[in-house]
C-alpha cells in the first residue's frame, strides 16, 4: 500500500493537468472539496479492497465476484470517474470500516491531488473551463516562511496533503508564482502587521495541532484553515486597496538584474525543504506542466511580460528546481517550459542573463545540463534526418534558445576582457572600393556586398558581451556543444534557413555555441561555395552581355621558383582593380606544369607561399625559439602591401578550405576578430615577458626599489640592436612603483601587441577582410576555432619525433629502455603527449614542419633508481634513469610530466 | 637604455661589497648589457684555477633573464663544451624580475662548487662523477690546471 500514493497521484493529476485548475478558496469550497475527496477515497477503497461482502453485487467493488482486479493507478483513475458519474457506492462492511476512517497519508495525498485539480463538475461549481487569469486573484503567493510553516505542520500531523495542495496550486499559477519568494527588504507597515498577525495565527495553529495529536482529522481541518487564512493575509498584502505592494516598477528600459524581486536563496532553501517529500515532487512536476502551457500562451498572445515585470520571477523560480533535469520532466513539462521561456522578449532574456551571471559555475552548469539533456533526449529518441528536420522540432529549438540565455550568462559571469573592441576595422571596410556596377550585379542575383551585415545577436547587444570578449566563461564553451544534435543536423538545410530572408524556420547557425567546429566549418563551406558560384554566374553574364572576356575563377599563374613574387604581383593587382574577384574559386597553375587544379595544386601553392613568407631571411615575421611561434616584425623592411597580401592568403586559405602550416599566437586571431591585444594575450605570444609582468603585478615588496624599472622600455630591432620606447612622456624619469604598476603593465602589453605592430597588422587584417569580410566567419567562430580552421588540429606526430630523436650518455635507438619509452609514449593520450612535449621542450607546440623537425635528445641519467625523469628545456634534452621495468618507466614518466612545472623539480 | 639604470646600480653594489669569488668585473662602457667576471670557486677540483664568465643581459632586463656563459673551458657535468650552463634561476620559466645579478652569481658559484649530476648537460661526466669520483676528480683537476686562469693572489 505504501507505494500506491505516488502512483495514484500520478495518474489522477496527469489526467487533471490538461484542464485548467480551479481555485475555489472559500471555506465552503474547502468543505465541498473535503467531501468530494472523501468520496473519491471511498470509491478507491471499494475498487482496491472491496466492501468486504463476498457476494457484493456492485460491479465496481473489489469484493464482487464479477470484479476484475485493477492496479492502483487504474483504480485511482476509475475512482475519480465513478465519483463524477455518482456511481453506486457500497455500504462499507463493518470489517472494513477502519480502512476508510483511518487516513493514511497516501490516501489523502491522492485525494488531495485529485481535489486540487479540477474536480467533478458538481463539486466545484463548474469553474473548470475558465481561463486561469480571471480567477487567479483567488490564489495567493507563497513565501519561504509560509512554506516552512506548512511543512512544519505537515510533519507534525504526518499528513502531506496541505503541502502538496499549496505547492501544486502556487507553482501552477503564473500570477501566484510570480509574486512568491520575493525579497522583503522594505515591507510596509501594513505588511508587517499582516505578517505578524499571520505568525500569531500560525503559532496558535501549531498549538492546536499539538493538542490534537490523537485526532488526525482535526489536524487536517486546522491545516486547511491555516492555508486559507494564509491565502487571505497574503492576498491582502498584495491587494492595492489594503496596502500597496512593492509598487510594480515601470517597464525597465535596460536589463538590470537588480529589478528581479525574487529571493533566489529563499527559493533554493525552499526547494531543498520540499525535496524531502516524495509527493511534492509530483505536484511540482504537474504544476510546471500546467504553468508552462499557460505562460507560453500568455507570453505569445497577451504580451503579459510588458504588463508585469514580476512575470520573469516565474522563470527564475522554476529554473532553480533541482530536479528539472530528471527524466520525469523531460517528457512534457520541460519542453513546454522551454517553449514558454523562449517566448520571452529579448530584454527579459537579458535580465535573466544578468541575474544568472552572478551564479556560481555549478548552478550554471546544472542549467546547461538540463537543457542539453532535453535536446539530447529528443534527438536520440526521434528519428531526425533530411526527411524530418531537427529544426522543426519545437522542443529542441526552444531548448536551444534557452541554452543561449545560459550561454550568455556563462560569458558574462566569466572573466571578461574589458578592452574595447577595435573600431577601426569598420572604417577600413568602408574604404574598400565598391565596384561601380553593383546594381547590375544585384540584378543578377549576386550576394550584395556590404548590404547585409551579419545579423548581430540581439541578446549579445542587450547584455553587452560578445563571445570574443570572454576570456574564461563560467562553464567551458565545449559544454555547450551538443554532439548528438550536430550529428542529425542537416547543415545545407540549416544554412538555407539562415541565409534566406523569407525563411522563417529556425537556424542553428544563429546559436553557434551549440555547434561543433566541424559543423560550423561545414556552414562556412556552404557560404563560401555559394559566393563562389554566384561570382561565377555573374562573370558568365558579364561576358555574354558586355562581351568582356572575364575569368570565372581566380586564376593565379605562378612560376615555381618565383612563387611569392608572381602571386603577390597578381594578387596585388586584383586587390586594387577588382577585390570581388578574390571571392572566386581559386585556380592555381604552375607555369610549365600540366597539373589541373582540383584543390591539390592550390594546396601546394599555399604550402610554398607560407614557407617563403615565414622564412626568417625575409624578416616579415620574427620567430620565437621558445614558443615556436611567429610574430609581426615591428621593424620589418617590407611595405604594408606585403602584409596585406599575407592577409589575403590567409583569407583565401580559409575560403578555399586549405590548411596552412602557420604558427601564430592566439592574439593574432583575436585581433583579426576585432579585439585589441592586452596583457593576458602575452601568455602565449610572449610567455617570459608575461611571467615577469605577472610577477611585477603581484610583487609583495617595494617595486620601485627592487625592480628599478621606468616607463621607458626596450626591445630589439631586427638587427638585434636595442631600441628604447617611451610609454609616456619623460618615461625614463617615471619609475614603476606599487601604485602605477598596473598602468605600466597595460601600456607595456599594448605597446608590444598593438602599437609596435600597428602598421603591419592593420595591413594584414585589411587583406584578410578583403576575402572574408562578409562571411559568417566572425559570427560563427571563436578565435581558437579560427586557428583550428587555419592550421588544422594540433595532432602531434610522435612517430616523426621518434625518427628524429637522438640519444646520448649510453642510450641508442636499440636500447631496451628506449624501445619501451616509445612504446609507452605512443600509448599516451593526446593530452599526455602534449605534457611530455611541454616537459621536454618547454612548449606543447610542434615546430614548423612538425615534430620531425624537433631535435630531441634522450640521455641516460644513471642506472635504475627511483629518481624522476628530468629535462633541460633549453636544449630539448630528456634525462632518463635506466628504469628496470616498463611499468616503472611509465609511472615515473607520468608523474614527472604531470606534476613538474618548469624547473620546480630540481 | 631602459635597463642601464638598474645595471649600473647593481654593478656598483657588487663592487662595493667586493665578492671574493667573483671579481675583476668588467662592464663595457659602450654596452652595459655585457659583463665579464672571474669566477673563483673554493671546492676541489676547481679550486686550482679561476674561470672567466660572461653575463649577458637582454635589453628588456629585468623583464627577461640574463644569460650566463663560461668563457674558460671547464670540466663539469653541468656545463657543456660550448660553455653553456643550465642555471634554473635564469631560465625563462623561473625568472623573477626582482632577482639581482648578485643572486645569479651566487647560484652559479654554488653549482660549480657542488655539481648536480642529477641534471647533467654532459651525461658522461655526470656518470663518471657518480660512479668513479676519484677518476673524475683527477681529470677535472688536470683539466683545471691546463685550461683555467690563474687564481688571484690576494
Amino acid at each position: 500500500m505504501s507505494s500506491t500514493g505516488l502512483e495514484e497521484s500520478d495518474a489522477c493529476a496527469g489526467d487533471d493537468s490538461k484542464r485548467s485548475k480551479s481555485s475555489e478558496e472559500d471555506k465552503r469550497g474547502l468543505m465541498k472539496r473535503a467531501a468530494v475527496k472523501q468520496k473519491i477515497e471511498r470509491y478507491y477503497h471499494q475498487l482496491t479492497e472491496g466492501c468486504g461482502n463476498d457476494s457484493c453485487s456492485n460491479q465496481f467493488c473489489a469484493s464482487s465476484p464479477a470484479f476484475e482486479p485493477l492496479d492502483n493507478n487504474a483504480a485511482a483513475l476509475r475512482a475519480v470517474d465513478l465519483c463524477r458519474n455518482k456511481a453506486r457506492l457500497c455500504d462499507p462492511h463493518p470489517s472494513k470500516r477502519g480502512a476508510t476512517v483511518l487516513r493514511s497519508p497516501d490516501h489523502s495525498k491522492a485525494a488531495a491531488l485529485a481535489c486540487s485539480g479540477p474536480l467533478p463538475e458538481g463539486a466545484t461549481g463548474g469553474k473548470v473551463s475558465q481561463p486561469p487569469r480571471q480567477n487567479s486573484t483567488d490564489v495567493g503567493c507563497l513565501t519561504e516562511e509560509q512554506l516552512e510553516g506548512i511543512v512544519h505542520t505537515c510533519r507534525e500531523t504526518g499528513d502531506l496533503a496541505p503541502l502538496v495542495r499549496i505547492v501544486g496550486r502556487v507553482f501552477s499559477c503564473a500570477d501566484a508564482l510570480a509574486l512568491s519568494f520575493c525579497h522583503n527588504a522594505t515591507p510596509s507597515k501594513e505588511e508587517l502587521k499582516a505578517r505578524q498577525a499571520r505568525d500569531e495565527d500560525k503559532d496558535e495553529d501549531e498549538k492546536e495541532g499539538d493538542g490534537g495529536d490523537g485526532e488526525p482529522m482535526d489536524a487536517e481541518t486546522t491545516m486547511m484553515t491555516t492555508a486559507s487564512e494564509m491565502v487571505d493575509t497574503t492576498h491582502a498584502c498584495h491587494s492595492p486597496t489594503v496596502s500597496p505592494p512593492a509598487p510594480s516598477p515601470p517597464m525597465p528600459q535596460s536589463p538590470d538584474a537588480e529589478e528581479i524581486s525574487v529571493d533566489i536563496e529563499a527559493v533554493r532553501r525552499s526547494y531543498r525543504l520540499l525535496q524531502e517529500y516524495d509527493g511534492v515532487e509530483t505536484a511540482l512536476l504537474n504544476a510546471l506542466l500546467c504553468l508552462s502551457t499557460n505562460v507560453e500562451c500568455e507570453l505569445a498572445y497577451h504580451n503579459v511580460y510588458a504588463r508585469s515585470p514580476h512575470y520573469l520571477n516565474i522563470f527564475v523560480i522554476v529554473m532553480e528546481n533541482p530536479s528539472l533535469h530528471s527524466p520525469e520532466y523531460l517528457d512534457a513539462a520541460l519542453p513546454t517550459f522551454c517553449k514558454a521561456m523562449s517566448r520571452l522578449p529579448t530584454l527579459a532574456q537579458a535580465r535573466l542573463v544578468l541575474l544568472w551571471a552572478k551564479n556560481d559555475a555549478n548552478e550554471l552548469r546544472r542549467m546547461v545540463e538540463t537543457f542539453q539533456q532535453l535536446i539530447t533526449c529528443r534527438v536520440i529518441t526521434q528519428d531526425f534526418g533530411s526527411q524530418r528536420l531537427v529544426n522543426e522540432d519545437d522542443a529542441v529549438v526552444a531548448a536551444t534558445k534557452c541554452l543561449k540565455i545560459v550561454y550568455y550568462a556563462s560569458l558574462l559571469g566569466g572573466e571578461v576582457d574589458s578592452n574595447p573592441r577595435d573600431e577601426e576595422e569598420s572604417e577600413e571596410d568602408e574604404n574598400d572600393g565598391e565596384p561601380t556596377d553593383s546594381t547590375f550585379r544585384e540584378l543578377l542575383g549576386a550576394v550584395p556586398r556590404g548590404k547585409r551585415p551579419m545579423p548581430f545577436e540581439p541578446l549579445a547587444i542587450e547584455v553587452g558581451v560578445q563571445p570574443i570578449d570572454c576570456l574564461h566563461p563560467l562553464v567551458p564553451h565545449e559544454d555547450f556543444i551538443n554532439e548528438p544534435l550536430n550529428d542529425v543536423l542537416e547543415m545545407d538545410k540549416d544554412f538555407t534557413f539562415f541565409r534566406v530572408e523569407q525563411e522563417k524556420r529556425f537556424s542553428f547557425m544563429t546559436c553557434p555555441f551549440i555547434l561543433s567546429p566541424v559543423t560550423k566549418s561545414l556552414g562556412l563551406y556552404y557560404d563560401n561555395r555559394i559566393r563562389m558560384y554566384s561570382e561565377r554566374r555573374i562573370t558568365v553574364f558579364h561576358s555574354l552581355v558586355q562581351g568582356q572576356h572575364l575569368h570565372p575563377y581566380l586564376r593565379l599563374k605562378v612560376r615555381r621558383d618565383h612563387v611569392i613574387d608572381d602571386a603577390l604581383v597578381r594578387l596585388e593587382m586584383i586587390a586594387l582593380e577588382n577585390p570581388t574577384d578574390l571571392r572566386k574559386q581559386l585556380y592555381v597553375e604552375f607555369e610549365g606544369e600540366q597539373g589541373v587544379d582540383e584543390g591539390g595544386v592550390s594546396k601546394e601553392f599555399f604550402q610554398l607561399v607560407v614557407e617563403e613568407i615565414f622564412n626568417r631571411d625575409i624578416g616579415m615575421f620574427t620567430f620565437d625559439e621558445a614558443t615556436h611561434l611567429f610574430w609581426f616584425n615591428p621593424s620589418s623592411l617590407e611595405n604594408e602591401g606585403q602584409f596585406t597580401l599575407i592577409g589575403i592568403v590567409l583569407g583565401l586559405a580559409i575560403y578555399n578550405n586549405c590548411i596552412l602550416d602557420i604558427h601564430f599566437p592566439m592574439v593574432v586571431y583575436r585581433k583579426l576578430m576585432g579585439k585589441r591585444g592586452s596583457f593576458h594575450d602575452l601568455v602565449d605570444s610572449h610567455p617570459t615577458l608575461y611571467r615577469s609582468l605577472h610577477y611585477l603585478l603581484h610583487y609583495q615588496g617595494n617595486v620601485e626599489e627592487d625592480i628599478m624599472a621606468t616607463f621607458r622600455i626596450s626591445t630589439l630591432d631586427m638587427f638585434g640592436t636595442p631600441v628604447s620606447y617611451d610609454l609616456q612622456e619623460n618615461a625614463d624619469q617615471v619609475p614603476v612603483n606599487n601604485w602605477n604598476r598596473q598602468e605600466f603593465v597595460d601600456l607595456y602589453a599594448n605597446y608590444i601587441l598593438n602599437t609596435s605592430v600597428e602598421k603591419q597588422f592593420r595591413a594584414f587584417r585589411h587583406g584578410f577582410h578583403m576575402v572574408t569580410s562578409e562571411s559568417p566567419l566572425k559570427m560563427l567562430f571563436r578565435p581558437e576555432e579560427i586557428e583550428l580552421l587555419v592550421c588544422g588540429s594540433k595532432v602531434l606526430d610522435f612517430h616523426a619525433l621518434q625518427e628524429a630523436t637522438e640519444y646520448d650518455g649510453g642510450f641508442s635507438k636499440t636500447s631496451r629502455i628506449i624501445k619501451e619509452f616509445w612504446e609507452t609514449v605512443h600509448e599516451f593520450t593526446e593530452d599526455q603527449k602534449c605534457l611530455l612535449l611541454q616537459f621536454t621542450t618547454g612548449t606543447d607546440r610542434a615546430p614548423v614542419g612538425g615534430l620531425g623537425k624537433l631535435k630531441m635528445i634522450i640521455a641516460k641519467n644513471g642506472p635504475d633508481s627511483d629518481r624522476l625523469p628530468t629535462a633541460h628545456t633549453c636544449f630539448n634534452v630528456l634525462l632518463l634513469p635506466e628504469y628496470s621495468t616498463q611499468e616503472k618507466l611509465k609511472e615515473r614518466l607520468l608523474k614527472a610530466i604531470t606534476h613538474a612545472k618548469g624547473f620546480g623539480m630540481l | 637604455m631602459a635597463a642601464s639604470r638598474r645595471l649600473t646600480k647593481e654593478i656598483a653594489d657588487l663592487k662595493t661589497h667586493g665578492l671574493r669569488s667573483f671579481r675583476n668585473i668588467i662592464m663595457d662602457e659602450s654596452n652595459v648589457l655585457h659583463w665579464q667576471g672571474l669566477l673563483v670557486p673554493d671546492n676541489p677540483p676547481y679550486d686550482k684555477g679561476a674561470f672567466w664568465v660572461d653575463i649577458i643581459f637582454p635589453s628588456d632586463y629585468p623583464f627577461k633573464p640574463p644569460k650566463v656563459m663560461f668563457r674558460t673551458k671547464i670540466y663539469h657535468p653541468n656545463v657543456d663544451e660550448r660553455g653553456q650552463v643550465c642555471l634554473p634561476i635564469v631560465s625563462p620559466e623561473n625568472w623573477k624580475p626582482a632577482t639581482k645579478a648578485d643572486q645569479v652569481i651566487q647560484a652559479l658559484l654554488a653549482l660549480v662548487n657542488d655539481p648536480e649530476p642529477e641534471h647533467p648537460l654532459r651525461a658522461e661526466l655526470a656518470e663518471e662523477y657518480t660512479q668513479d669520483r676519484k677518476r673524475f676528480m683527477r681529470i677535472a683537476e688536470e683539466h683545471t690546471r691546463k685550461h683555467a686562469e690563474r687564481r688571484p693572489t690576494d
